[in-house]
């Protein structure tokens, strides 16, 4: 336009421009596409949607509803700009629906062959509406049943450079996937589904009426993120200052490579914050180890005053007012579920020894003894529950049972079986392989990881010394001066005093340094320069310092590694039962510092099934 | 290559040479021992790029020439056969046969030309200094040299001849510090050393020099430029390449005004350093020094609630102090003191302190203390 004129006039862009060019914002990808009309679908109240797409959403996207559908006046405003239902008031403060913006339709509408089916409850027939590029048709009649359907296809035609820098197909339609995921999540009460290129991917039901609404929420979270997840979630619930958190957390022993099941909902809308992921990394530090993630999937409502949406076009980001108290609610209520969870193994390994044991018990059996012998490990549980429980357990020697495993049964002369079985952990029973302890419950048996179990409890006591007493500090004799961008120093000098009861002692140095007077001693001879670095870059990413508190952990659960009980120790029955005592006097002892689980308990009615008994 | 040699004369050599060599080698070369006959004497040698062992011995040379061997495993060899046996070894189309009475061991060779040869080059200074002052200039050091990688420059001894510009004479100075605490120890400066460069040089020559200085009471030659380091006494030579960093400015750190003078039987004071640490079992292993007119309490506490205690009399009369340390560095200086009397001067709980042992200026060492 420059080149082809000297004296270039400024005159208003026409509309069908302006459209796509927010057409560019809007609707960046199909799946935003699939997002926005999906959104349209929730704010007019349907209850179930369905979704197909095509190629990647690149041929076909239609969303169809039964919400409360559109007049054919509805429809022509509808694919006008900035014309929406949605902003009664003009308040832009309280926005309680998804959508407000009016940009969508026109959006889609200028950038693709959009059609438009309509029917509301009480009209006696559908009204259909076409919108080429940025065209609009005129409304005609059409036969549908009450609600809406969207029907989009050859999206990006209009804008070509848009369309070539689509992914594959596959990928596009695995975003789409993902997008419906989120929103089945934050809408358990709406019936999803998802076709692609004709095939079925998902279908997500409504939960049955009367479930509650925690109930049909864990519902729905099963169907997308997996039964594992609905078994091994802790329920969280918080409130602080009109600010709701619920929603549920995996058990630490849940754990993934990726951040990728962590979910957030902030009123109803699926967000990606890295305050989430920050918060989470708090809440679980203890738990699991650096590179495991956990599960979870975390609904935020708050006054709509308190949140502003309206940061990005696709809505993905949001605003809070007072971001570190959402922050502190989210690690508080963790952090609660977790210590309440303290010894809860998840199930998903005991369903798994389970699985291994049931395997094993289709062995074949042996023919040269009258004794049924299941193999394997289960061969130890069965020669302990082949009597009827006495108490005081006596060996059974099975004839060709002694180059078996080493299940060593003890004599229990001062606990009668009754009273210990009281305990959540029970009374132990006996040692396997030197590893491993069994114990009777009242419903059941429990295995710990007699090492893993133990270095928890020493790691635990020692962390409670470690906050009540001051750390020690070592000064440097010349000190380390730590060069970083002007941002990283101040942010570093900032925390001064949260560092300071840590430990580590530092202050500016001049502009883009900080200079390290004193390290905590238990660190010994260390990298200052990398550690305060670190420390900087996650101030910067988490606007929290975890990395310190992190070494000190590690120092400790080395220390406690060293310092417990092995595999391969033989254990008295009395130094067994005061280990299990201990575990349930301690918090968190459920799982070690790797997060692996520290025991297994099978229920009764599990091992009756492993015998056919059910 | 053949040659027949005592089999405890070939050991202490090849004991020499062979701890040069990295168990774990990403050049298989480098995990050989060069070895070479000629005039009546043999030269076996062995490195590992940084560091290089060269030691001659008297043999009965039956052919010239030279060839390589796995080190480790030539030294098992050695050390396994029977004491007062002669060896013959032969060297013959890329295998060592080494015989020995009736046993015969047939090694895999390298050829000796790809052996990496030493760094050549100009070693403008030369000086000679007693084997027993160059021992003390180590062992009372080493204690202090950096593990840290980061900063490179502290994993090592620096050496150097001091200035003498507060009046003294010129000394020559090793000095070594890992962040923490420093060790300074001179001696009379030896000729030919004043226009040295101040030099760093690398742990493993440190640990490898001091472990071959034990065997001479000759006096050891140094040559050196900016780079490199070689020592050589009797029949044995020691290259090695120095740190390319620059030390830190360490005179700026030892103060020189801490005028609490606190003055210790040493013996009795690192007893009691070390019954009162027991305590403190966690890594980082404070205790409290708490110093009145003629008394110390040394104290220690646990994060289990076990705390100990112990007086001792001491010559002391500033005003009282309160001052922590890590009980494994106090320990580290009072084992380097010799005498029975130490001396600690003291500024602060948070300045630098320094030790000493009365009457002994050779040797200084300054402690930062610990905050408890």
């Amino acid at each position: 336009m420059v080149h082809n004129s000297l004296n270039p006039e400024i005159r208003r862009l026409p509309e069908i421009i302006v459209n796509q060019i927010a057409a560019g914002e809007v609707v960046e990808r199909p799946a935003a596409a699939v997002k926005e009309l999906v959104e349209n679908a929730i704010d007019a109240g349907a209850t179930a949607i369905d979704i197909a797409v095509r190629d990647g959403g690149k041929a076909q996207i239609s969303v169809t509803d039964n919400g409360h559908g559109m007049t054919p006046d509805d429809l022509l405003l509808a694919v006008e700009r900035h014309a929406t239902s949605k902003l009664p008031d003009d308040d832009l403060v309280l926005i309680k629906s998804l959508g407000f913006r009016g940009e969508a339709l026109p959006s889609i509408g200028a950038v693709a062959r959009l059609t438009l089916t309509s029917r509301t409850a009480d009209a006696d027939s559908a009204w259909s509406l076409s919108v080429n590029g940025g065209k609009i048709g005129k409304p005609v009649p059409a036969a549908q049943g009450p609600g809406t359907r969207i029907d989009v296809r050859e999206l990006f035609y209009a804008t070509p450079a848009r369309l070539k820098f689509l992914k594959t197909p596959r990928t596009e339609a695995n975003h789409i996937s993902d997008t419906l995921e989120r929103l089945a999540m934050a809408h358990p009460g709406i019936a999803f589904s998802l076709e692609i290129d004709g095939k079925r991917r998902f279908q997500y039901w409504r939960p049955a009426n009367d479930l509650l609404d925690n109930d049909a929420q864990l519902f729905r979270l099963a169907a997308v993120m997996g039964q594992d997840f609905a078994d091994n979630a802790m329920t969280i619930m918080a409130e602080r200052q009109g600010l709701t958190l619920s929603g549920f957390a995996g058990l630490p022993t849940l754990n993934y490579p990726t951040a990728r099941h962590q979910y957030l909902f902030v009123n109803g809308r699926p967000v990606r914050d890295k305050l989430l992921f920050g918060a989470v990394r708090g809440a679980y530090q203890d738990f699991l180890a650096r590179d495991r993630n956990p599960a979870l999937a975390l609904f935020v409502d708050c006054p709509a005053d308190d949140v502003d949406v309206n940061v990005h076009p696709a809505k993905t980001e949001v605003r809070f007012r007072d971001p570190g108290l959402i922050r502190g609610l989210i690690v508080g209520a963790l952090k609660h579920a977790l210590a309440e969870a303290g010894h809860r193994a998840s199930t998903t390994v005991s369903q798994a020894a389970l699985g291994s044991f049931q395997a094993q018990s289709q062995a074949p059996y042996r023919t040269n003894t009258n004794h049924y012998a299941p193999r394997g490990a289960a061969e130890a549980v069965a020669q302990y529950f082949a009597p009827p429980n006495t108490g005081t357990a006596v060996g059974i020697g099975l004839p060709d049972l002694d180059a078996g495993p080493s299940a060593r049964d003890e004599p229990f002369s001062e606990m009668t079986s009754g009273e210990a079985q009281d305990f959540p952990l029970g009374a132990a029973r006996a040692q396997l392989h030197e590893t491993y302890v069994i114990a009777q419950t009242a419903d059941g048996l429990v295995i710990v990881d007699q090492h893993a179990a133990h270095e928890r409890l020493v790691y635990e006591h020692m962390k409670t010394a470690m906050a009540n007493g001051d750390v020690a500090r070592q000064v440097l004799l010349l000190p380390e001066i730590v060069e970083m961008d002007e941002a990283a120093a101040g942010r570093i000098s900032d925390r001064a005093a949260e560092f300071a009861e840590l430990g580590l002692i530092l202050e500016p140095f001049g502009q883009g340094a900080v200079i390290i007077r004193e390290v905590p001693a238990l660190l010994g001879q260390i990298d200052i320069t990398t550690m305060v670095k670190d420390l900087a870059e996650e101030l910067a990413e988490y606007d929290k310092a975890l990395g310190l508190k992190d070494r000190l952990a590690d120092v400790c659960s080395t220390m406690a590694c060293h310092g417990s009980v092995r595999a391969g120790r033989r254990m008295q029955a009395e130094e067994m039962n005061a280990l299990l005592r201990d575990m349930e006097a301690t918090p968190h002892s459920g799982q070690c510092n790797h997060g692996r689980p520290t025991y297994v308990e099978l229920k009764l009615k599990d091992i009756e099934r492993l015998f056919g008994r059910r | 290559m053949k040659f027949t040699i005592e089999r405890s004369t070939l050991l202490k050599i090849l004991a020499h040479v062979q701890s040069v060599v990295e168990r774990r080698n990403t050049i298989p070369i480098l995990a050989n021992v060069r070895l070479e006959a000629g005039d009546g004497m043999v030269r076996l040698t062995a490195t590992d790029m940084d560091l290089t062992i060269d030691e001659s011995v008297a043999a009965d040379i039956g052919a010239s020439g030279a060839t390589t061997a796995p080190a480790h495993l030539f030294y098992d060899i050695i050390r396994k056969l029977p004491d007062g046996a002669q060896v013959e070894i032969t060297a013959n189309d890329g295998r060592l046969d080494i015989v020995s009475g009736r046993s015969v061991f047939n090694l895999n060779c390298l050829p000796a030309e790809d052996f990496p040869g030493q760094g050549d080059g100009d070693l403008p200074h030369k000086f000679t200094i007693g084997s027993a002052e160059l021992r003390g200039l180590i062992d009372r050091t080493r204690f202090a040299i950096s593990t840290e990688e980061t900063r490179y420059y502290l994993n090592g001894i620096y050496i150097h001849a001091s200035s003498g510009d507060d009046g003294g004479q010129k000394m020559l100075r090793a000095v070594a510090t890992d962040g923490h605490r420093l060790a300074r120890v001179e001696v009379e400066l030896p000729d030919g050393a004043e226009g040295m460069p101040g030099i760093i040089v690398p742990r493993k020559a440190v640990a490898e020099l001091r472990k071959l200085a034990d065997t001479t009471s000759a006096g050891i030659e140094i040559s050196l430029s900016d780079t490199r380091i070689v020592v050589s006494f009797d029949n044995i030579t020691l290259a090695s390449k120095l740190i390319d960093g620059k030390f830190p400015d360490y005179e700026r750190v030892i103060p020189t005004d801490n005028d609490k003078l606190l003055a210790v039987d040493c013996r009795t004071f690192e007893a009691a350093v070390d019954r009162v640490s027991t305590i403190s079992t966690e890594k980082s292993r404070a205790i409290k020094l708490k110093v009145d007119a003629g008394n110390l309490t040394l104290s220690a506490s646990s994060a289990e609630t076990s705390s100990a205690t112990e007086a001792m009399e001491v010559d002391y009369d500033r005003e009282a102090i309160e001052i922590g340390f890590n009980a494994g560095y106090l320990l580290d200086i009072t084992q380097q003191i010799e005498g029975s009397d130490a001396e600690l001067l003291m500024a602060d709980a948070g300045s630098p302190t320094i030790v000493r042992e009365a009457g002994d200026l050779s040797a200084l060492y300054v402690l930062m203390p610990m905050r408890v």
